[in-house]
């Protein structure tokens, strides 16, 4: 019997979809489909938190987390 | 290994002392620096020493606390000017605004003509510069407040207790003060800032210590003033008895002192009329009739508002005590140094060359020094180029006495002199240098010292010679100390400094007034407060520095890059992002851009390894810390001069101290985190640009980052401080054509793969020890301390190398058969002649 899993395809830049599969390959419980560069599927259940850890990710992106760590 | 020897508690105590007069000698420059988080700081370019021992740590640690403290008190902020705000005015848009709702203060009716905006917490003023009036008010505004943001349309300057000060000691009254804010604002002038203006000025720069004849006396106008002091229980009893009770003179003008190079700087300004180098005193030789005049009635308002000055004598010793009282008696008290009527420190014979012409703005900042015929002492804030180093050698030919000069390091203490020497007519012999290399002394009884911050705080054991040295400059009194790069210079530092060499006055110099780690405001009140600062876009304008473009390149990471990234170390990210290929065929494209235009450019990374990758791949010359003396002065010279030689890359020992006029370009691919001050310096290095009076010329800035990484948030960090300076950053996302350049490093996705994968390797096996210490031009100091030396019992035949040899014959058959060969390669003679002999043995 076929199983059917809903999805959304995402469209985002390179670097997005690099840091999706990189929150992706702690529990492999996001992606459903790798398709391209620019495109991804991803569970439609899992959309709400991945925005919110995409949006955590992006801020420690621009504001290090540690700064001094090896400023020597 | 022995214990090292440190300095002893005595010498602490003193230091102790000392640190403690200049802490509460000149208060609070009370600048509130609020960065929204407390970033990387950038210690590693600071001369840090560590050679303190552990109690003098704890006391300049308990210093900078109690300062820190005096500091806040000194603020607009603070509850003694704040009162609660009386008004509670709310309308829909309110919450919006949370506490800083300042919607109460009611607009002017004609508050179109009004160009200043104001905040009444924390005493920051905005300006218009698009309103009419605009220019008016900025003249009035650059006199009474601190310059922190100029951008092209809004300008942002705040209300500290020094600029107050400063606005004092240029004669404003406090009235003035009050009564011209009031008229440039939209809003009423609200108490809180009234207040606050008014406790300033009537406290501040009441009571001076004056250091007259080598004796100290505290000075005031107001004679009340004084008794009321002499009344105080600690106080009174220090004045120092037999001398009178108050003696009385006429306060000092500037009337008779001429900043030499400049015009007449009594005040009379006479546009055109430069008449170039007149030297003080001979003021009345060489004048036009107008000046003439206009000096005479200088003499009659003098006379008329002739102010009486009343002063007691106190004992050296007893300085730091009166000057901290006074400041619980809320009277801090000021230093300033009247060098004119000093007669016990021997005159330098030391004038500015005839031909030496100072520019409006090096005039401008020094009035401000000798605002009233005194020294002050303070900062000086010039950016790179723009003859830091000519103010203060007209500063020292102002003063015309002892003066040492600290710097940063040995190369540049050699080009401070070559400086002396080459703008001013002093005796080359009274322009002595003390660095490890060479010790000299001045030959008369009074000179110029060239020295850097390291040697004279330098706590270790010294070596004969410079002890004689540290010897001789503490047992004397200096009439200036100049600070060269003084923003480099932490607290305690400096604190050492002033407790060792005693000088009149102290003057700061600096392109870059920032620290990442916010002592500056310490810095700021240790030495003094900022005397000047110059607006570098008005220089650039009027052509004394260089205009330059700038820049920020975003390249996007390819996705290989990007997911090694996410996954990377920190010290790995950064050297991911400064290897992004896009970056390197962005940096590819705009090198051939400018050398096609003739431009010469820089390159500037911070990171050793894509430096040498960079520079190796695009076949350019280099220089990073570990390149030889020899290697480095050839490159440089091909750079400057061959045609052929066009780009240059450098690493970070090129952001200071480097001159190259040639250069008009500059490319950064990576950087010191978010540092403002690296940012600054670099730029500075374009900023002398020998064609920069060109028609149409102009220098270009770019600043490469890699997109979605933490270079993004740095890099906006970086540019705070330009910015604020009134530069603006284009963002470039897209350069034309770039792939149609030709050999594009990188193009397909192998090269880039490879390129991965190389870097991964290259930079896996052990991070490569990228620390640099030096400047280009050689150490600074030899920082970290020397290996001990380590004894260890042996024979001299192993010092020689032969420890583990013993004598062993190889092949022992040899001599013998050497034996044989000479036997039987005798010559037939010799045989015969032998036989003979054996035979007349027998016989006989």
């Amino acid at each position: 019997m076929p199983r059917a899993i809903r999805g959304v395809l995402i469209e985002c830049e390179p670097a997005i979809k690099s840091i999706i599969v990189h929150l992706d390959s702690v529990n492999n419980d996001i992606i459903i489909e790798d398709l391209d560069e620019q495109h991804l599927v991803v569970k439609e259940n899992m959309v709400h938190s991945l925005k919110q850890k995409l949006e955590e990710r992006l801020r420690e992106t621009y504001r290090p987390e540690e700064p001094l760590a090896d400023s020597d | 290994m022995p214990p090292k020897r440190k300095a002893m508690p005595a010498g602490g105590s003193v230091i102790s002392k000392a640190g403690r007069t200049s802490a509460m000698s000149t208060p609070g420059p009370a600048t509130p620096r609020s960065l929204d988080s407390p970033m990387v700081s950038d210690v590693d370019e600071d001369l840090i020493d560590e050679d303190v021992t552990e109690a003098q740590k704890e006391h300049e640690e308990l210093l900078n606390k109690e300062s820190e403290e005096f500091v806040n008190s000194w603020a607009i902020g603070s509850s003694r000017f704040q009162k609660p705000a009386k008004q509670d005015y709310r309308d829909s848009a309110s919450h919006f605004f949370g506490k800083r709702d300042f919607s109460w203060l009611q607009l002017k009716p004609d508050h179109k003509d009004c160009p200043l905006w104001i905040d009444p917490e924390k005493g920051t003023i905005v300006l218009e510069r698009f309103n009419e009036h605009a220019s008016k008010a900025t003249d009035f505004l650059t006199a009474i407040a601190e310059p922190k943001s100029r951008p092209q349309y809004l300008h942002e300057y705040a209300l500290t207790t020094h600029s107050l000060y400063a606005a004092v000691s240029i004669g404003l009254q406090p009235w003035d003060i009050i009564s011209t804010l009031d008229r440039f604002l939209k809003t009423p002038l609200p108490d809180s800032v009234r207040d606050f203006i008014t406790s300033c000025t009537k406290s501040y720069g009441k009571v001076k210590l004056v250091l007259k004849n080598n004796k100290y006396f505290v000075e005031s106008v107001d004679a009340e003033l004084l008794q009321t002091l002499l009344r105080d229980e600690v106080i009174g009893k220090l004045r120092i008895h037999g001398s009178d009770e108050i003696t009385t003179s006429y306060a000092p003008t500037m009337g008779g002192l001429v900043i030499p190079g400049t015009q007449n700087a009594a005040g009379v300004h006479q546009a055109g009329l430069r008449q170039g180098d007149k030297k003080a005193g001979e003021q009345g030789e060489a004048t036009k009739e107008t000046e003439l005049l206009a000096t005479l009635n200088e003499e009659e308002d003098d006379e008329e508002d002739k102010e009486a000055v009343h002063a007691f004598e106190i004992p050296d010793s007893a300085v730091e005590t009166v000057q901290k009282r006074c400041l619980d008696l809320q009277y801090p008290i000021l230093e300033e140094y009247d060098f004119r009527n000093d007669d016990v420190n021997a005159n330098l014979d030391i004038d500015l060359k005839p031909n030496t012409l100072i520019r409006p703005y090096q005039e401008q900042s020094l009035s401000k020094m000798f605002g009233n015929g005194r020294a002050k002492s303070g900062i000086i804030v010039l950016p790179c180029g723009a003859g830091k180093t000519l103010v203060g050698i007209t500063a020292a030919c102002t003063i015309k006495k002892g003066v040492i000069v600290l710097c940063t390091s040995s190369m540049s203490v050699v080009q401070w002199r070559q400086e002396f020497l080459k703008w001013s007519n002093i005796n080359p012999d009274d322009v002595a240098i003390f660095t490890a290399e060479s010790k000299n002394k001045f030959t008369g009884n009074t000179g110029i010292i060239v020295t850097t911050y390291s040697m004279v705080t330098n706590n270790r054991e010294r070596s004969h010679d410079s002890k004689k040295m540290m010897d001789f400059l503490k047992g004397r009194e200096w009439g200036l100390m100049l600070l060269d790069e003084v923003h480099v210079v932490p607290a305690d530092v400096f604190r050492r400094v002033i407790s060792s060499i005693k000088s009149h006055s102290k003057l700061g110099l600096t392109a870059t007034l920032l620290r990442e780690d916010d002592k500056i405001s310490h810095l700021n009140f240790l030495i003094g407060p900022k005397l000047y600062e110059a607006n570098w876009m008005e220089l650039s304008q009027q052509g004394h520095i260089a205009k330059v473009q700038c820049a920020e390149v975003w390249c996007p990471m390819p996705t290989e890059f990007y997911d090694e990234y996410l996954r990377a170390t920190s010290r790995m990210k950064r050297t991911l992002y400064a290897m992004n290929p896009r970056k390197f065929q962005a940096c590819q494209y705009l090198i051939n851009y400018h050398e096609a235009r003739g431009d010469k450019i820089i390159v500037f990374s911070d990171e050793l390894y894509s430096l040498k990758q960079y520079a190796l791949k695009l076949g350019k010359v280099y220089i990073y810390g570990s390149t030889g003396q020899a290697e480095r002065m050839q490159v440089l010279e091909n750079f400057q001069h061959n045609p052929q030689v066009n780009t240059l890359f450098l690493s970070k020992i090129g952001d200071t101290s480097l001159d190259l006029p040639e250069a008009t370009c500059l490319i950064q691919i990576s950087s010191h985190f978010g540092s403002r001050r690296q940012e600054a310096q670099r730029l500075g290095r374009i900023l002398r640009a020998k064609r920069r009076n060109d028609e149409g010329f102009n220098a270009f800035f770019y600043s490469l980052v890699s997109k979605d990484t933490q270079e993004m948030y740095y890099s906006s960090k970086r540019q705070a401080f330009l910015v604020d300076q009134g530069y603006a950053f284009k963002v470039i996302t897209q350069l034309a054509n770039i792939e149609k350049t030709p050999d594009l490093a990188f193009a397909t996705a192998q090269e880039r793969r490879e390129l991965l994968q190389r870097t991964l390797v290259d930079n896996e096996k052990g991070t490569e020890e990228d620390v640099e210490n030096d400047d280009l031009f050689g150490k600074i100091s030899s920082r970290g301390r020397k290996k001990g030396t380590r004894r260890t019992a042996g024979t001299l035949g192993e010092l020689s190398g032969a420890g583990d040899m013993a004598y062993m014959e190889q092949k022992k058959a040899a001599n013998r058969t050497l034996k044989k060969n000479i036997k039987a390669g005798q010559s037939l003679f010799f045989k015969k002649i032998g036989r003979e002999k054996e035979k007349a043995l027998k016989k006989a």
